[in-house]
């Protein structure tokens, strides 16, 4: 958390001698927590930042989310390109804590372990996203969205890192949290289209943003417990969306949410991921979002929900 | 049968008012909303006086009498917000083509306007809803 504080307040005074691009202010979103820019948990056609056509940006970002007996920490940077093109790598740490790995052994064993070590699961993202056509802000004599595609390389670094028990011994070798739960790869790529469109003006004089994005993906919990599973190794198309209304200049509101595939099933079933959030813009080079996400169940955890906070720089 | 006909009515007024989006009827233009050609007349005042002064786009004004381009650009946005006015000036096309203008520098001078609109008063609906009609001149003056 310490962490998390420092290199957010290391973010705040980069950005306050920023030169970020010249379009209009919060035109660009908020980097999401795999790392491409839109909302807090899907991606926009938006290209993050404010570059124009003759200009390039760079952004880092820092987003923490605390789910009771979970809790994910993510930060990453990424650039973008001439208001085309968009790159980012992302670094996800979820920690699990103690009470639920001992649960998992107790479920196990019958019993026979009760009391284990938190386990961490780490997952990396390597995004691209390209603007296909259309100007979701500009064009405003037309109904037309802007259209983006991209994809994110997902490489879960702890597939078969062996849970522990206190006292150094390792039940399950090489067996790590996605494996334990079904999973069959410890990689995978999602590739997306996303339709987003600005309406100035509406409703009521205010600005509001609508986003859908579909997205095809084998991965289970964004990748965070692998992709496919031993059943069923499809990739599916998933559906994510954003409302979002600008409330101020400075202030948008909205939510979301994303469809997932419970192709684990038992313990790692998976439900539709839902928010709420507010984000403000005080100037380009700065946003800070706080949401509310709902993830449904999760191993262990029936009712997974909590506060997000994400703070993103751009210069 | 007195009874139908009145029930009848009741539902064209219903109907009519669905499909006007329930607004008053005499419905007042943005334009008068926001105080009509003298409204307009500053927000350019203030607008220009920075555009001409600004380091990235001035330049391209040089030569241009403030005076002309607000008559311009007031006309033009009376007309597109509902006023009564009929721009018969050069097209937006006409007057930005050759000068290769950058996306970039079309979003600087949109915040000069923008800020000027803020500056003289209008909230932040009526500067949305302005902006809503200026924004497709974009295409009729970057890379042009």
């Amino acid at each position: 958390m310490i962490k998390v504080l420092l290199l957010s307040s290391l973010l705040i005074s980069f950005t306050a001698f920023a030169d970020s691009g010249s379009r209009l202010v919060a035109s660009g979103g908020v980097t999401g927590f795999e790392g491409a820019a839109g909302g807090g948990i899907t991606p926009w056609a938006f290209i993050g930042g404010y570059t124009s056509k003759e200009e390039v940006s760079y952004s880092a970002n820092i987003q923490y989310l605390s789910l009771n007996d979970y809790r994910l920490t993510t930060a990453g940077a990424g650039f973008s390109l001439f208001d085309r093109v968009e790159v980012s790598l992302q670094r996800q740490r979820l920690d699990i804590s103690s009470g639920l790995t001992s649960n998992v052994f107790a479920l196990l064993t019958e019993g026979a372990i009760s009391n284990a070590n938190s386990a961490t699961v780490e997952q990396d993202i390597v995004g691209a996203k390209v603007k296909v056509f259309g100007d979701g802000v500009f064009a405003q004599d037309s109904w037309l969205p802007q259209i983006a595609i991209g994809a994110q390389y997902k490489k879960n670094r702890d597939f078969d890192s062996s849970l522990s028990l206190p006292d150094g011994s390792v039940p399950l070798p090489e067996t790590g949290v996605p494996l334990l739960l079904g999973a069959k790869d410890d990689s995978g790529t999602d590739v997306y289209l996303s339709a987003t469109k600005l309406w100035l003006g509406t409703p009521s004089g205010y600005n509001l943003l609508t986003n859908l994005t579909a997205r095809y993906t084998k991965a289970n919990v964004f990748g965070l417990l692998g992709f496919g599973a031993e059943g069923d190794d499809s990739a599916k198309l998933e559906w994510e969306g954003s409302l979002a209304l600008l409330i101020s200049p400075t202030t948008a509101i909205g939510t979301e949410f994303r469809t997932q595939t419970n192709r684990l099933g038992g313990l790692a079933e998976e439900d539709t991921v839902v928010d709420a959030f507010i984000a403000y813009f005080p100037n380009k080079s700065l946003s800070i979002t706080a949401a509310y996400v709902d993830l449904g169940n999760l191993p262990l955890q029936e009712s997974s929900s909590g506060f997000y906070l994400t703070v993103n720089g751009h210069f | 049968m007195i009874k139908t006909a009145r029930v009848r009515a009741l539902i064209t007024i219903f109907l009519a008012c669905v499909l006007s989006g329930c607004t008053s009827i005499p419905k007042q233009s943005l334009y008068e909303e926001i105080g009509g050609h003298k409204t307009l007349n500053t927000i350019y005042g203030v607008a220009i006086t920075r555009i001409y002064t600004d380091p990235v786009i001035g330049h391209y004004f040089k030569g241009v009498p403030k005076k002309h381009l607000r008559d311009q650009l007031v006309l033009q946005t009376c007309e597109l917000i509902g006023g009564p006015c009929e721009y018969d000036g050069k097209t937006m096309l006409e007057s930005h083509t050759g000068l290769n203008i950058k996306e970039r520098e079309f979003y600087i001078l949109v915040e000069y306007v923008q800020g000027a609109m803020r500056d003289v008063g209008l909230t932040y609906q009526q500067e949305n809803r302005i902006l809503k009609k200026l924004a497709p001149i974009k295409y009729q003056t970057v890379n042009l």
